[in-house]
């Protein structure tokens, strides 16, 4: 018990914030960090939509198993995997419950199992490549594909204000509770406790807002003294702005190995299929 | 000689806003040199930011309104441009610095402004001006990790990465530390001086303008009242203060001694030189011995052996405390001085329990922390915070009060709300949004707040910081008259002037120990000290330092017995600090 309420406490805001910068910013070294951030993108909307399309569970495993390999080679941060973990638990404990709460057997679990493994699947995927690719070449890529500048700029801009959003947060949450009154009882499983919390938590979002929305309009302002506006109608500026972003053969070669993968995958599953009979209505 | 033409020219122009339909600029007539250094100065709401906004095109081709008058800006008439190209020529770097920079990274700052107007050099132009401000070692770090000080430098990079013919600042010395605005300040003269960039700052603080600029514009009420070179323009002292600004305290000082004087010193070097004459040449005292105190005085509250540190984001640990311990006591006015870093902040968090320490045990008022809930702390100790935006959790004012009693069902609470309004002069204001009111008016709102939860033990933390010169010593007024509500004040502060006129007791934190604790007079005696710990004093002090009258002179008044040729006359101060400590 003390070990866990150990592990709990290195849980704060802190290190939430820490953890988010270095996933998004940190160095990396990984093959997918090196790739062009369109090819990257382009393997994340495969595996995004592919899962949906099969009910073979045999390919789902398959490319389960290679999300999980790739998902290892990235190293991704340990407090991520306990949130996608804690959240995959969650769920599947909770389905199991209620079908045999209900009166069901386990065959209501393992249909709803296959439906789990592909959000896994596309889970694992979004982690990936959000893992590997930064905002900055993130939102240069989808420049790229013509998506909107300000659409794009806003990404970046997000992210980079984040950790300042992050700290603005905690010291008006902690505004909250050096006027606030803690419950002096504690209730059923200290019902009152959490219920004071979330409700701070949830009013300390307002002040934020408002303060957030009466800085924007320096920034709109610097943006604009910085020719933000001016370099949005000039072509020349945003071929310029990313003219770093090249195809090489390093990316083609990834293409080609996850299609053959891919392919493997489907063909085993076609042979070798795993599927569960489908009850009529 | 050939004249070059002004680099910026304004004629009888006039401006308006469309929502208010009054003039913010009235017929306003002026010319800047190529690579003048100027002022501009003037009190709150004299036009002073519209100004240096015509400067660069944002009005009229941002901010829609009615203008009449002619502008050119390098011999181009603004109107007929825009801001994007009138940017090129001339750099802003805002008030409010932290909102200008956009980008992750400060190699990204810098490079942005030139990319968008599609340089192909724009790299080489983003590094040139990362090396004239020799921001070299923290170009991969991320804006969001740097000091306040890099910060305005990286703002200032950005703007410079364009390679402006002007730069305007707006109040850089109100937002940052003073060893910091000093250090920007030199840059900007190396920058005048050394690449022929004309510079102009929006500055109250008279101090940095005598030192650095060569002109000076004073406006009022949307007027431009002169515009005459510094030496001129800091001797007009009863002018400047009808219009709230204060002189610098040399010139203050000579004043005071001489009402006649013809040219009365305007920085430091020359007030030394011009007081030399009428200073003894004393032999150097020595600091007096802190008189005992009477009693001692009651606890209030206490460290015992706390470590505290923070994982940084390289996932190493860095401490902020090791083992220190700490008492304050009633009737106590404390400041906390010491560098960024130094911990401040987190000394006075942990006193208000959201921030908890390692190792260690703190109580306040008697009672333990460990275990107590902040809420609960909180009807002992107040924190208030540095950005009062951060305390306005209601929608006006009033409301933000009486939170706390509210929350208590306290009865009193709408008498208590009437007094402290009051007394904070916020009666007109009580009904406003905290945010829409300007820095002065926030913080007096911010110390109301604070003291709506009736405490026994008050934390400010920099409560003088980007306040005008008006602000600041109306905060330093409350600040002493809040003895009659709270039992000890504790001020985190980078302001060695509120030090100086305040502070009972000064502590000096330099990387997690305590380097002095004592009186400010033994502190601004102590220059070494001062220096290894990044503190700045105030002038009368470095005026002390330099003609050997030591103890130093706080003030101008303590200053002037010396001039008059009699001893010095401090009041003996009580501190309890070096007593009860040994």
């Amino acid at each position: 018990m003390n070990r866990i309420r150990q592990w709990l406490s290195k849980i704060n805001v802190e290190t939430i914030k820490i953890e988010l910068m270095n996933t998004a910013y940190g160095e990396r070294t990984t093959l997918m960090a090196k790739l062009d951030p369109r090819v990257a993108i382009i393997w994340y909307l495969l595996f995004a939509i592919l899962p949906w399309l099969f009910w073979n569970n045999t390919i789902l495993i398959g490319m389960l198993v290679y999300m999980v390999i790739l998902t290892a080679l990235s190293r991704i941060s340990p407090l991520i995997l306990f949130l996608l973990c804690f959240g995959l638990v969650t769920e599947a404990g909770y389905v199991i419950f209620t079908a045999l709460f209900f009166g069901g057997d386990l065959t209501a679990a393992a249909a709803l199992l296959t439906f789990t493994m592909k959000l896994t699947i596309i889970s694992l995927a979004s982690i990936v490549i959000f893992t590997n690719m930064d905002p900055e070449r993130f939102s240069d890529a989808l420049l790229r594909f013509k998506v909107p500048e300000t659409f794009c700029f806003g990404i970046s801009y997000g992210y980079r204000m984040l950790p300042i959003l992050i700290d603005e947060y905690q010291n008006i949450f902690n505004s909250f509770r050096l006027r606030g009154r803690f419950p002096e009882k504690k209730g059923v499983l200290a019902w009152r406790y959490v219920y004071h919390f979330c409700v701070t938590a949830v009013k300390a979002f307002y002040p934020m807002i408002l303060n957030t929305a009466k800085r924007t309009r320096t920034t709109v302002e610097a943006l604009e003294v910085k020719g933000f506006t001016y370099g949005m109608h000039n072509p020349e500026a945003k071929e310029l702005k990313l003219s770093y972003l090249k195809t090489t053969k390093k990316d083609v070669l990834f293409l080609g190995i996850t299609g053959v993968v891919l392919i493997a995958i489907i063909y085993t599953g076609t042979l070798y299929p795993i599927e569960r009979t489908i009850h009529q209505l | 000689m050939i004249m070059t033409p002004p680099i910026i020219e304004l004629k009888q122009v006039s401006f308006s806003y469309p929502s208010s339909g009054e003039s913010v600029l009235h017929d306003v007539s002026l010319s800047v040199e190529r690579g003048d250094f100027l002022a501009v100065i003037g009190g709150n709401g004299s036009g002073k930011t519209t100004l240096c906004k015509t400067f660069n095109g944002l009005i009229p081709h941002y901010y829609n309104g009615e203008l009449a008058g002619v502008i050119r800006i390098n011999g181009e008439a603004a109107q007929d441009t825009n801001t994007a190209l009138l940017s090129k020529t001339v750099g802003y770097v805002y008030q409010d610095f932290e909102s200008q920079l956009v980008r992750p990274r400060v190699l990204d700052e810098v490079r942005f402004a030139p990319l968008n107007y599609g340089w192909q050099d724009y790299k080489e132009r983003g590094d040139e001006a990362l090396d004239m401000l020799g921001l070299n070692d923290i170009k991969d770090e991320f804006i969001w990790q740097l000091s306040g000080g890099q910060k305005h430098l990286t703002a200032l990079a950005s703007v410079l990465s364009l390679q402006p013919d002007v730069i305007i600042v707006d109040e850089p010395v109100a937002q940052l530390d003073p060893v910091h605005a000093r250090e920007i300040y030199y840059t900007l003269q190396y920058l005048n001086r050394e690449h022929g960039i004309t510079i102009i700052v929006i500055e109250h603080h008279t101090e940095f303008i005598a030192e650095f600029a060569q002109s000076v514009l004073l406006m009022d009420a949307g007027t431009v009242k002169w515009k005459k070179p510094t030496s001129e323009a800091m001797r007009c002292t009863t002018e400047l203060q009808d219009h709230n600004i204060l002189p610098p305290p040399v010139t203050r000082l000579a004043e005071a001694v001489d009402a006649e004087a013809s040219r009365a010193p305007i920085t430091l070097e020359e007030g030394t030189d011009w007081f030399r004459p009428w200073v003894p040449a004393t032999s150097p005292r020595h600091i007096r011995p802190v008189p005992p105190a009477a009693s001692k005085r009651a606890e209030i509250a206490s460290f015992d052996g706390v470590t505290q540190g923070y994982k940084t984001v390289e996932k190493s640990f860095k401490w902020i405390f090791e083992d220190l311990s700490l008492s304050f006591y009633e009737g106590e006015r404390i400041a906390l001085v010491g560098g960024n870093g130094a911990g401040k902040s987190s000394l006075l968090k942990m006193l208000t329990g959201i921030l908890r320490p390692r190792k260690g045990h703190i109580t306040a008022a008697g009672q333990a922390l460990h275990g107590t809930s902040p809420e609960k702390i909180a009807e002992l100790v107040t924190y208030i915070y540095q950005n009062p935006e951060e305390m306005f959790i209601e929608d006006n004012i009033r409301a933000d009060i009486e939170y706390f009693l509210k929350a208590r069902k306290s009865p009193e609470t709408s008498t208590y709300a009437d007094e402290l309004c009051r007394l904070f002069s916020l009666e007109d204001l009580q009904h406003k949004d905290g945010r829409l009111l300007s820095g002065g008016q926030q913080r007096r709102a911010s110390l109301a707040i604070g003291l709506g939860t009736q405490p026994s033990l008050l934390l400010l933390d920099e409560p003088t910081s980007s306040l005008d010169i008006n602000s600041r010593e109306e905060v330093a007024r409350l600040l002493h008259e809040l003895k009659e509500h709270v039992k000890t004040v504790v001020t985190a502060t980078h302001d060695m002037d509120l030090v100086a006129e305040w502070a009972s007791r000064v502590i000096v934190l330099n990387e997690g120990t305590v380097e002095y604790d004592g009186g400010p007079r033994g502190l601004f005696s102590s220059h070494e000290l001062m220096r290894r710990c990044s503190l700045y004093p105030p002038q009368i002090v470095r005026l002390s330092e330099k003609l050997g009258i030591q103890p130093s002179a706080l003030d101008i008044h303590e200053f002037l017995p010396f001039v008059k040729g009699g001893g010095p006359c401090y009041e003996s101060y009580p501190s309890v600090a070096f007593e009860n400590q040994r």
